[in-house]
């Protein structure tokens, strides 16, 4: 197979995208910093208020003066009360539509890939983007983005107010700093490779548990128990190793942080202690920037917290936004086809620049015509039906539809001229109907009955319970490999083009069904121009004309009888295949 | 040593009980009761010095910092760095047992549902959807070891609680009976709030996870989206869910703001009622303004441990759903082998008989199965490698004589192997995937390579037999996919050897060949062939031919072409891909030999 990568985004692409996505989103961003600014102000209430009742005591005061502290520290509880409410609410709601937004559009660029890309990157590796790096980023997107912005201004808040109670004695507070700084750093710098192990270890591990669930019945045919377990075993070893590395980070990490939270408030006592002996500051005042020390904890390991999910986040973004940098691998021009005359022209394609799998294919395809294409694995059947479709661009020579080349026509338009239809069957999550309705969404129930009937699939559709409104694809009913084929099928008689390739289509079946098949496609496709790429023989038997490929070149091609009378490769295939 | 890990897995997961979560819960604890002691004591530690911080301060204020930088304040900062260094040391290791404590239990668990999915068939998938037994891995494991790793958090804080609680009580009752009655009233009301919040999560995750189906449909079918349309119809698909998720979340965070606010309100009033009692107190002289200081200090550390009381409530719920998910997963009973085998194997060459149809392989032929209907031949070869004890009691399989459902399972699995007609590939390196009995020499399996016509396949994986294959062999074609299932079956070397619809996926050509080296590999050792294709047929030592669950007749390929009566026409019928314009008949059948022959 011709595998390959999709991209991945840089820091600088990922950095941009970022910023162009809080900029979009600016205005419900600033309410969310704004409210939660008001809400932590009205949390440095409390230690001002008792610094003051402290210093007020001290001096001798009054019930009332008492009374009417606590009463201001209520009011400060209720207002933070109220703000943290309307900032939390927003800060999620903000969360969720970033997030919904984000995860709409990607999803929109995939189904919008060019039809080479998608044709030849395979879809796992798409697959994992659309389900593990949204889910990775989810956390941090929802809820990172928000939390990071207010615990900074937190931290900010609580240190300023410090200096304005007290800025002689707020920097003593600030001794912490620089353990914070060294360990922070050293802690930021190893956490994003160890906990990104991490996950890869998990991942890992679900992926073979899902393999093992899914493959009961070959583990049990084959004996295969003990390896599943072996492998268990080895992934658990990983994600050991991996939580251990993360386990030793954190055991750096968590006294270092805790050692600064713990001499913080020692020092400002100490330097306190010998500014009240100065006579420059009162008790009340230490005291309040003593409990402001301490509750820097809170927003600092969040903080910390944050910032090392969204580091992890980072990668997985870069994946997505990946995604969005394919190249476009065709422009639509303007021009129709005047008719329905395709025409391939010394066809040249190189998956890798200098390695031609296509040598200067010509092939006139004669209106109404059925060719057969045949030939050995790797000769380039399947590259030439995908250039007769239109789904690569050809790095030499054309591929015309009525004189104009297929990648120039619209993307809709070239569906209705030349479809592809391989041996991939895909049943997607709804109903048969909306199965069907991809290729013609304006078509109605007597019309899906008909295409259903023309691939003799009528019949079993209408004995399903909810008929055509039965659910199917993952977690509906279940549909046998025969079905999902007519399924596939009765969309191409909806969509109706006046060309298909269709590239080893039939091969999934068991072989008297693919013949039973391909007759009621037959039927159907009467007056349609037909490229089959064939397994069996008995395709080519039935073409108006057999082309056999080898090594990228037209060996032979002239019909059934012709070739088999000119003795070369197809007739001794054939005759080996006749000997029964 | 003290907070050493010890390495994980352990080498046997054990045997829980499964008559009720508490059960397991407590099984699990018992396993790791070293380590879960350890976190606790860490745990009751770490949250007392922290308790001891307010009385410190609030003495240090009293007794030291009125007098300068005098010798009873460097006596109190000494403390109070004294207890900062017991809470930093104990909350380090601390950290290190409680994470020991959730790997303990999640690694167990994980292993346990890894034990049990390897050894139960697809019993475990016809019970539970594949998703929910995977999900007992990757989300109910987490959650059990978040349980064990939340236990030491909860002890501190109850402990802590509970020291704070008698401290007071000792200076003030009044300001004493507050923390004790006030903070568990606290606790219990947050608690209500704790449901609705859970009903909108899971609502929303449900959303959610119906939403990544969405996804992963939407790409998986890309190639067909993007060859007949339909793009619109997908993404509109999935914004509208999207949107749905989006509104679950909104509910969610409406809920969670309330419960975020209330955790401010309430811990707030907490805070405002100590501080006014204390104030009035210190007023009157009753108290110093240090222990004012130490009650707000108290008031403020004890909303901690309240969070902590109303979090377990959430982890203990979460954890006991989790168990009796796990619990469903761990009880199913395997679909063969659930009982040790009763009966001494047969000698080595035994045939194999399936007594309902009369299917006999002798021990040294290579046969091939007809069938009309490839679904009933597929049935009998089936049968013979017992998949299923219950619904095989009816049609007994002898090997050698004895019923295969009384051999014990590993020695009948490695004498008997079959092959079904959609094989799983796993990943992982391509050479391990296809030796699975880890006996084959690198030449033995290139030779089972040629034989299946798969050594396209080596290069179409990086690094060849050394390179990896991805899950569901997703790098390779169709026809590639079942050719390497079949050089994987070959290299059991099993004494017989079946093999349904084999080639069903691969061109004309390749399957010639195919059949060529497939009949000399396994020559002179017992091998069934299930399919219809003559380049097959042709090949084989004898051709068995069932008809209505009975085989009919049997011989060469030739043997039976050419023989006259019903039976013969019915496998002329079959096999003869004949040039006749009609479908085979199921029915009475035609004579097509002349168009066969000509």
């Amino acid at each position: 197979m011709n595998e390959t990568r999709l991209p991945v985004a840089d820091i600088a692409t990922v950095g941009r995208h970022s910023a162009a996505l809080l900029r979009a989103n600016a205005r419900p961003l600033t309410i969310v910093v704004v409210l939660h600014t008001l809400a932590a102000v009205a949390g440095l209430a409390g230690p001002l208020l008792l610094g003051g009742l402290v210093d007020a005591v001290a001096q001798g005061t009054t019930r009332e003066r008492v009374d009417t502290v606590v009463l201001v520290f209520v009011l400060a509880v209720l207002a933070q009360t109220v703000l943290i409410r309307f900032a939390q609410r927003n800060a999620m709601v903000f969360g969720e539509t970033v997030f919904a937004d984000l995860r709409e559009d990607f999803l929109a660029t995939v189904t919008e890939l060019p039809l080479s890309t998608v044709e030849r990157s395979g879809t796992g590796d798409l697959v994992g983007r659309t389900t593990n790096d949204v889910d990775r980023i989810q956390h941090s997107v929802r809820f990172g983005v928000p939390r990071i912005l207010v615990s900074t201004v937190t931290i900010v808040l609580t240190v300023a107010a410090a200096f304005v109670t007290a800025p002689l004695v707020a920097f003593a507070m600030l001794v912490g700093v620089p353990i914070f700084l060294v360990i922070g750093r050293w802690y930021l710098k190893r956490a994003a490779p160890a906990y990104q192990r991490e996950s890869a270890a998990y991942a890992t591990l679900n992926g073979t548990i899902t393999e093992s669930v899914e493959g009961t019945r070959t583990v049990d045919a084959l004996s295969l128990g003990a390896r599943r377990r072996e492998r268990v075993r080895a992934d658990l070893s990983e994600a050991f190793a991996a939580e251990r590395r993360t386990l030793n980070l954190r055991t750096v990490l968590i006294p270092g942080m805790d050692s600064a939270f713990v001499i913080a408030p020692i020092a400002v006592l100490l330097w306190g202690a010998f500014l009240i002996s100065n006579g420059s500051v009162t008790i009340g005042a230490v005291t309040t920037v003593v409990l402001y020390a301490m509750q820097l904890i809170g927003p600092v390991w969040e903080l910390i917290f944050w910032l090392d999910e969204a580091q992890v986040a980072a990668t997985s973004l870069a994946r997505i936004i990946g995604v969005g940098l394919v190249a476009r691998d065709r422009e639509a021009g303007d021009r129709s086809p005047d008719d329905e005359h395709v025409v391939a022209s010394e066809v040249r394609y190189a998956y890798r620049p200098g390695h031609d799998v296509l040598h200067g294919i010509d092939l006139d395809l004669v209106v109404g015509e059925r060719l057969a294409v045949v030939g050995p694995s790797g000769a380039g059947k399947s590259t030439l039906g995908r250039m007769l479709a239109g789904i690569h661009p050809p790095t030499g020579g054309s591929v015309k539809v009525g004189g104009v080349p297929l990648v120039e026509l619209p993307l809709e338009d070239l569906r209705r001229h030349v479809a592809l239809v391989t041996q991939e069957h895909h049943v997607f999550v709804g109903t048969i109907a909306e199965n069907l309705r991809l290729a013609d969404v304006t078509a109605d129930d007597a019309a899906l009955l008909d295409a259903l009937e023309a691939v003799d699939a009528r019949g079993w559709v209408e004995d399903l319970p909810d008929g055509l409104l039965t659910e199917v694809g993952s977690g509906g009913h279940v549909l046998s490999p025969a079905q999902a084929q007519q399924v596939a099928l009765a969309r191409l008689v909806l969509l109706d083009p006046h060309t298909l390739v269709l590239d080893e289509a039939t091969s999934l079946l068991d072989p008297r069904a693919a013949r039973h098949l391909e007759r009621s496609l037959n039927a159907v496709l009467t007056g349609r121009t037909v490229v089959a790429i064939a397994h069996r023989l008995h395709t080519a038997h039935d073409a108006d004309r057999v082309a056999v490929v080898d090594g990228g070149r037209i060996a032979e091609i002239g019909s059934h009888d012709e070739l088999v009378a000119a003795e070369g490769d197809y007739a001794r295939l054939w005759h080996s295949w006749q000997q029964a | 040593m003290l907070g050493n890990v010890r390495s994980l897995p352990l080498p046997d997961p054990g045997r829980p009980p499964l008559t009720s979560p508490a059960a397991y819960l407590a099984w699990q604890a018992r396993r790791q009761r070293g380590v879960l002691a350890a976190a606790v004591t860490c745990g009751i530690l770490t949250f007392l010095a922290q308790a001891l911080m307010p009385y410190v301060l609030g003495h240090a204020l009293d007794e030291g910092l009125e007098k300068g930088l005098g010798p009873e304040l460097l006596r109190w900062a000494g403390i109070m760095l004294a207890a900062g260094v017991v809470q930093v040391v104990a909350s380090a290791f601390g950290h290190r047992f409680d994470v020991q404590n959730w790997l303990r239990a999640a690694f167990g668990t994980s292993q346990l549902v890894g034990d049990k999915v390897s050894r139960s068939g697809d019993r475990v998938t016809e019970d539970i959807p594949t998703g929910e037994v995977v999900a007992t891995v990757a989300t109910d494991a987490m959650r059990v070891g978040e349980f064990f790793f939340n236990a030491a958090r909860l002890i501190g804080s109850l402990v802590a609680y509970a020291a704070v609680a008698v401290l007071m009580l000792r200076t003030s009752v009044t300001l004493g009976l507050v923390v004790v009655v006030g903070l568990p009233a606290v606790a219990a009301i947050l608690g209500l709030l704790v449901r609705p919040l859970h009903r909108r999560q899971s609502a929303q995750r449900e959303a959610s996870g119906r939403l990544t189906t969405l996804g992963a449909d939407t790409v998986s079918g890309l190639r067909i989206l993007r060859g007949i349309g339909g793009e619109g119809v997908f993404t509109d698909r999935y914004r509208r869910q999207s949107q749905a998720v989006r509104e679950a979340g909104v509910r969610v965070a409406t809920t969670q703001s309330y419960l975020d606010a209330l955790q401010v309100l309430l811990p707030g009033l907490f805070v405002a009622l100590v501080l006014w009692l204390g104030a009035v107190r210190a007023v009157d002289g009753s108290i110093t303004p240090g222990q004012l200081v130490t009650f707000y200090g108290y008031a403020a550390f004890l909303t901690w441990p309240m969070q902590n009381l109303t979090q377990t409530l959430q982890i203990t719920t979460r954890a006991v759903v989790s168990v009796r998910k796990i619990i469903r997963v761990l009880q199913v009973v395997p679909a063969t082998g659930a009982t040790p085998g009763t009966a001494d194997a047969p000698a080595p060459g035994a045939a194999l008989v399936d007594e309902a149809s009369g299917l006999t392989l002798p021990g040294d032929r290579v046969v091939a199965l007809v069938s009309a209907h490839p679904d009933d031949s597929a049935r009998v070869a089936t049968r013979l490698g017992r998949f299923d004890d219950v619904a095989d009691r009816e049609t007994p399989v002898r090997l050698g004589g004895v019923l295969v459902h009384d051999i014990d399972k590993d020695e009948l699995r490695h004498r008997v192997v079959v092959a079904e007609a959609t094989p799983h590939l796993f990943s992982g390196v391509l050479r391990g995937e296809l030796d699975v009995r880890d006996r084959a020499t690198d030449e033995e399996i290139l030779a089972a390579l040629h034989v299946a016509d798969a050594q396209d396949v080596l290069d179409s994986t990086p690094g060849g037999l050394d390179g990896d294959l991805p899950e569901k062999g997703r790098s390779l074609s169709g026809g590639q996919r079942q050719r390497v299932a079949l050089a994987r079956a070959l290299l059991t070397e099993a004494e017989h050897l079946v093999l349904v619809e084999p080639t069903s996926a691969v061109d004309a050509h390749t399957e010639a060949r195919i059949a060529e080296r497939l009949t000399a590999a396994r020559r002179g050792r017992s091998t069934l062939v299930v399919t219809a294709s003559p380049l097959v047929l042709d090949h084989v030592d004898e051709v068995v031919v069932l008809r209505d669950d009975q085989v009919v007749l049997h011989g060469t390929h030739r043997e039976l072409l050419a023989g006259t009566g019903e039976d013969h026409d019915h496998y002329r019928a079959v096999v003869g891909r004949t040039l006749t314009e009609d479908p085979v008949p199921a029915g009475p059948t035609h004579d097509h030999t002349e168009e066969v022959t000509r």
